[in-house]
Parts: C-alpha cells; structure tokens; sequence
C-alpha cells in the first residue's frame, strides 16, 4: 500500500464526513491545532532581549550555517531556545545562559573593540570556538559540568531546534515527511 | 444523594483498557446487556490520534513540558512510553496520589481514559507456557496455578485471531507460538546478529523479531502499520490493539453495550444472604454526585493495583479487611519485571545501509535460563528485547566544532550498535503489597494506597546475569566496545506490568479467585486483569490477561444460563 492510498484510507475509516471533506494533506493536519496555539502563546513569551536574541541568532547561524540547505536562522531557532529559556529550564540554567550571552559581548571587546554583533564574522567565529574549545577541554573531566556551560546549552538548542525543524527535518535530515514504510536494508543514500 | 438507577444490566464491567475491552466484547457477543464503567474521559481513535504530529508542532520539540510534569505527573513521567504527546493519556499524580517508603520507591503507572493503558501500552505479546504455570508448583513458590497452557492455549488462539499479533513461530517450548500476521523485518545488523547468535548457541539462545500487536496486513477492518513510530500517542488507522481502536467498537456493534466515561467505582455492594455483589458505588468524576448499578454480575478489570484497591474500600461486615479478602491474599504478592540489566555493543560494517521508517517493535530472544539446566543463583529467567540501529544527530549534537563540518556531521548516521534490555521475572511474596492508606484520599475522596514492594535476592541475581548473557550474546554477534549496562535494577512497577494483587489458586484459604478468574468468596465477581495472576512469567503480560479475560467470559455466560448465579 503506498502513501496515498493509505490516507485515503485513513479518511474513509474516519468515519466523520467533516473529516471527509478534507484533502490527505489537510488530514495529516488533524489534531495538530491545539499545539500550534499553545506554541505560539510561548513564542510569545520573551525572555531574550533584542540585544540577547540577535547575538543568539548570529552564534547560533555560526554553528549551523546556511549552505545548500537552511541554516539555524531559516529554522527559526532562536524561538525555540527563548521557549526552553521561558518554559523549560529552571531559572538557574535560564540564567547562566543569559550571563553567558553577555560574557559573549565582553569578551569581544576585551579582543577586538566591539560587541559580538557588530564584529566582523572572523572574529565572532573566533569568539565562538574559543568558547567551544573550552566546552571540550571541560569534557575530559566531566560530561556533566561541559553540558552545563552556557555554550554547551548554546550549541545544544541549536542542535535540537535545528533538526528538529520543518526546514531542518525536511531540507537537511530528510526525515520529514514520514516515509510510510520500514527497509531495515536500506542504502544510506537512498 | 445517591440515586439508584434502576437494573438494565446483565453485566457491569469496572474498567474499559486492555481487560475491560475484552470482556466487554466477549459478554456484549454472548447476548448480556453489558455496562462498561471507565473513570477517565471519552476517547476515540478519530479525534484523540496524534502519532502524526511533529517535533516543531510541539513547543518543546518533544522534549516536554517539564514544568507541568514536575509539578503534576512526577510518576507517571518516569515510564519509557511518558513523552510531550502522550503526556495526555497517564493520570495526574497530584489528584491521584499513594504513598510508599522512602527507600522502597513504587511507579504506579495509571491511565484514565477510555482504553486506559492499552492506548499506551509496549504492545509485546507473549504466550506463556507450562514451564510458567508450573512454576510455582516445582519451586514450592506461593500457590499453583490453577489451569495449564493446555486450558488457555484456544482462548490465546481466539484473542490473536482478533487483535492480530505479527510474530514468527520459532517451535520453543518455553514460548508457544501462536497465530501469527507475517513478521516485521529483521533490520540488516539484526539479522546477522540473529545468525552468529544461532552459530555460536544453537536452540538454546536464539534471537527472534518481538511478537507484537502491531498489524501487518490489513485485518478485521483495520489497517496494516504505516511505519510512523509513536504509538504511545494512539492511531489513527488503528494498526495497533488497543480497546478503542478494537474490542470496544465490536462490543458497541453488538448494541448491548453501554460505555459510562467519568464513573470512578468508588466501592461493591455484598449481599451477605445471597453472597453476591448486589450493587456497584460510582462517583461521576465531573459532577461529584453518586450513583448505584447494579447487575447479576461484575467484572473487575481496573488494573491489577486499582482492583486491589476497590476490594480493599469495598468492607462491610461481612469483609471488614476488603472484599473477597477471607484469605488476606488481596493487594499481596504484588510483582512486575526486573529490567535495566543487558548490554550494548558495536557493530562493525555496513555503513552504507540505513534504515527507512519507525518500526514499533524490537527483537526478542526468549528465556533460555532454568529451561534445560538449572542455573546455580536463581530460580526462573528473563528475557531480552532490544534491536539495532545507527545513532543520528542526538549522537553528535556534542561533538566538537562549529560551522560546515559540524552541520555535515549532524546529517552522517553514525556506527550501528546493539543493544539487550532484559525483562526478568519476579517471584511473589506476601510482603510486597498495597493496603489502603490511613489518611490519604484522591481528589474525590476515595482513600488511596499505600505500596510497598521490592526486589528479592533472586531478582537481583537475574539482574546481574542479564547483564552476563547479554554481553556473551554481543559477543557471539562480533560486536566490539561491548558494555554492559551500568544502572543497577529498575524501580519495582518500572515495567508497567504490576499484577498478582488477587491471585488465582486452587484454594480458598490461600487464594482470592478460582482457576475461572471468580472470587471464591463472592460467585458472581470475575477479576481478570493483572491481579489475577499466581506468577509472573518473565514475558510481557496482557495477551494472558487477555486470554483469561476471555475464557473468564465464557464460563461466566454459561453459569448464567445453568442458573449457578
């Protein structure tokens, strides 16, 4: 059975002729309502600043940069890492991120005269890793304490808000639309 | 103010999930008028389905509401099934509270809807078989069961026939096969896995595609699994059994059921002259208010720790410790599965293959311990479930770097490994039980429990060998970087399969319920969900309660009709 006639099928089960009116696509929508409310009722939630925000979206573009396929800005991550920030942490990690961000921009002045945002892309690409290379170092010692410095939080939500994005799981991983079968023997550029 | 509502029904069913459907199926098909009793809401597979919403349809990405789950469902969120969707379909923990010892932790996982656990439930099936009802007997362990798998093999055959397992039959005497959908496909690593498995241990361990209530083609008016992955989040084309995608709309076709949602049974009526339950209490869980039913008899199908805790609410003079309880049996010899032992391994090779879709089922390799020789350490066995697979982006989110290279890595699979999770068998014990808590009552007043329960010695020695086997298997399998698991055993109810709380025996002094799942103490009561088991078995549970459900029914019918109650 392929997808098609498997959502055809799905709306004839369905049984409700509301649901009947509805094209296959519309019908894979069904349910989906309600989250994206309560998604947007947090999006709204701004616990990044537009100064914060802007810095978050440059580092986070930095980690996952636009090429072929989207990067972390086309997939609308800096949203979802104010969401975890307003609706999941706890206002310690919350925090330590928010210092984090600001150590960010003092640390670009202190090397090169300026704010994060307003460097040159070298230069906050170097920020960045310097950064990065810290999380590592602390990596050898304890997985525990790296996964809670701010920019292992940083790089984490881009990570996650990337891939698991409409543009990141379609564009990027192709794990999005669902394939509506199983081969356990697949090729891997297939 | 109680109103009596006057006596329509043949049969009252306490419970619509796993158990309740079956019966209600089963009575509804032999011509009772049969009221089904579910304290959750109304649910269907039409509009409460989300297996298809994804990741950034969610605000938190599928990594949950946290905030929400600490504060309301502390328990509930620890089960491998609890995740940002399903969420909606386990209880809330606060209206829904029990206690137990600070060192003695219990997860009571519960589901208030209609289908209850069966909309959430691991879908594994697994037939048990002489080696498990004889148990008891050989080991001189509690009490006998009461039947042998001669007794309940058709009544297995008559529930898969119905809900439809996909499996393949591997002729073991430890695990009958049954009724089988063409199995799901053994992914490229897992096959030869099975195979080294097989080379080094021949028909003593052998490895297998897990038996599962998954369809595989179409069936009974339902559609064959599209390979979406999150069933614990229900179905739209209701591939997988649950009650709400299966029995409860073959027992509405029959128009002989009516299905009560909000009715918490707070207690059961005895006549002490007639010993018969004469009334069932409910509460309507949105108004407060309560009301009676009453019928000529009562199946208990709440799940194994909440029938317990009906019974034990239920005192009158004739059974002021609970009812059904002359023998003292009832909320005892609590057990679930010891898991968290196993291992996981590396597997060289294959890199270009992947694998396409979630399929809703892992491999299985069943017991091989105390099946020909006895093991020095323990009584008993377990068995392993598990799989193979590449690891994805989560693997390399903490990797180093940043930029072109690191996005490329996100999107490289990353080496196959393999992986046993053992689920072990737990003896019972009267020790580990639930009994109604002094002071503590649920959020309508109901008195709730307190559990305490914890392994023994022999579990713990299971637990130790999974972890044995599991890395010899990896090593038959060539696997490198083999690492047995380092969590020590899971928290009893951690595999959501509590039972025995009502066991079945041969004798009224020492049992609750006959080998027909009737209470000796009260004829026209059947308990058929998990607290009517003697033993545990180490393979996962609800296809027996199933089929005990089932054969339950019958015999119920037809002792109606000799006039016997």
């Amino acid at each position: 059975m392929d997808r098609r006639e498997l959502l055809q099928w799905m709306v004839a089960a369905s049984g409700l002729t509301a649901v009947n009116r509805l094209s296959a696509q519309d019908l894979l929508t069904l349910g989906r309502d309600a989250h994206r409310a309560t998604a947007e009722d947090i999006g709204r939630m701004a616990v990044l600043d537009a100064q914060a925000a802007n810095s978050v979206a440059i580092a986070a573009e930095h980690i996952i940069p636009a090429s072929a396929t989207p990067g972390a800005i086309q997939a609308n991550v800096t949203a979802f890492i104010d969401t975890m920030l307003g609706g999941w942490y706890p206002p310690a990690d919350r925090d330590r991120f928010l210092r984090g961000i600001a150590e960010l921009d003092a640390r670009s002045m202190a090397r090169f005269g300026q704010k994060f945002a307003t460097g040159t892309p070298a230069q906050q690409i170097a920020l960045l890793e310097t950064s990065d290379a810290e999380v590592t170092a602390m990596r050898a010692t304890s997985d525990t304490a790296a996964n809670d410095h701010w920019f292992a939080m940083l790089k984490y939500l881009t990570v996650w808000g990337y891939c698991t994005s409409e543009v990141g799981m379609r564009d990027t991983l192709h794990t999005y639309p669902m394939p509506m079968r199983y081969d356990g023997n697949a090729l891997v550029d297939a | 103010m109680t109103r009596d509502i006057a006596p329509v029904y043949d049969a009252i069913v306490v419970g619509s999930g796993m158990t309740g459907g079956w019966a209600a199926k089963e009575l509804t098909r032999l011509g009772l008028r049969t009221l089904v009793l579910e304290a959750g809401r109304s649910l269907t597979p039409e509009a409460d389905s989300r297996e298809h919403v994804q990741p950034f349809e969610m605000p938190f990405r599928g990594l949950g509401d946290r905030r929400a789950v600490d504060a309301r469902q502390s328990v509930q969120r620890k089960s491998v099934s609890f995740d940002e969707i399903s969420q909606r379909f386990w209880t809330d923990d606060v209206d829904n509270p029990y206690s137990t010892p600070e060192n003695k932790r219990f997860d009571w996982f519960r589901a208030r809807q209609m289908g209850g656990k069966s909309v959430i439930w691991g879908r594994q099936v697994y037939r048990m078989s002489d080696l498990d009802f004889e148990a008891n007997l050989r080991d001189g362990i509690a009490v006998d069961w009461p039947i042998r798998y001669a007794e309940l093999a058709p009544w297995y055959d008559c529930v898969e026939r119905f809900i439809g397992v996909s499996g393949q039959a591997e002729q073991l005497a430890q695990l009958p096969d049954g009724a089988f959908l063409p199995p799901m496909a053994l992914n490229c690593v897992e096959q030869q896995v099975r195979d080294r498995i097989a080379a080094r241990y021949g028909r003593e361990r052998v490895m297998t595609i897990g038996r599962v209530a998954v369809l595989t083609a179409f069936h009974n008016g339902r559609a064959p699994c599209h390979y979406c992955g999150p069933c614990q989040r229900g179905c739209s084309t209701r591939s997988y059994f649950s009650s709400i995608n299966s029995t409860l709309p073959a027992a509405q076709a029959t128009g002989r059921m009516t299905l009560r949602p909000h009715s918490i049974v707070r207690a059961l009526e005895f006549d002490p002259t007639r010993k018969r339950i004469s009334g069932v209490r409910v509460i309507d869980a949105q108004t407060g208010s309560e009301h009676r039913y009453t019928a000529r008899i009562v199946f208990l199908c709440a799940s194994a720790v909440e029938s317990a805790r009906l019974l034990l609410n239920s005192t009158s003079p004739s059974f002021p410790n609970g009812l059904a309880n002359s023998s003292d049996q009832v909320g005892r010899n609590l057990m679930d599965h010891i898991k968290w032992g196993g291992a996981t391994g590396t597997i060289d090779g294959f890199t270009d293959r992947r694998v396409i879709g979630e399929r809703p089922n892992g491999i299985y390799v069943p017991r091989f311990r105390n099946v020909a020789s006895k093991h020095p350490d323990f009584i008993r066995g377990y068995g392993f479930q598990g799989g193979a697979g590449r690891g994805g982006w989560t693997g390399a989110a903490r990797a180093p770097g940043i930029g072109l290279v690191f996005k490329e890595r996100l999107t490289q699979p990353g080496p196959w490994s393999m992986t046993f999770n053992g689920y072990g068998e737990m003896l019972p014990r009267q020790s580990n039980r639930a009994t109604v808590h002094p002071t503590l009552r649920d959020r309508w007043g109901v008195p709730s429990l307190h559990i305490e329960a914890q392994w023994s010695e022999n579990e713990l020695a299971i637990h130790r060998d999974m972890n044995l086997t599991a890395s010899e298997l990896l090593d038959a399998a060539g696997a490198r970087n083999i690492r047995a698991h380092t969590h020590g055993p899971s928290t009893p109810g951690n595999a959501n399969h509590e039972m025995g709380t009502a066991r079945m025996g041969r004798d009224p002094k020492t049992s609750v319920l006959n080998g027909h799942n009737q209470a000796w103490d009260a004829p026209n009561l059947f308990i058929t969900d998990g607290a009517c088991m003697t033993s545990s078995s180490c393979q996962n549970p609800s296809l027996t309660y199933m089929a005990l459900t089932a054969r339950a029914c019958a015999f119920a019918v037809a002792e109606l009709t000799r006039r016997n109650l």
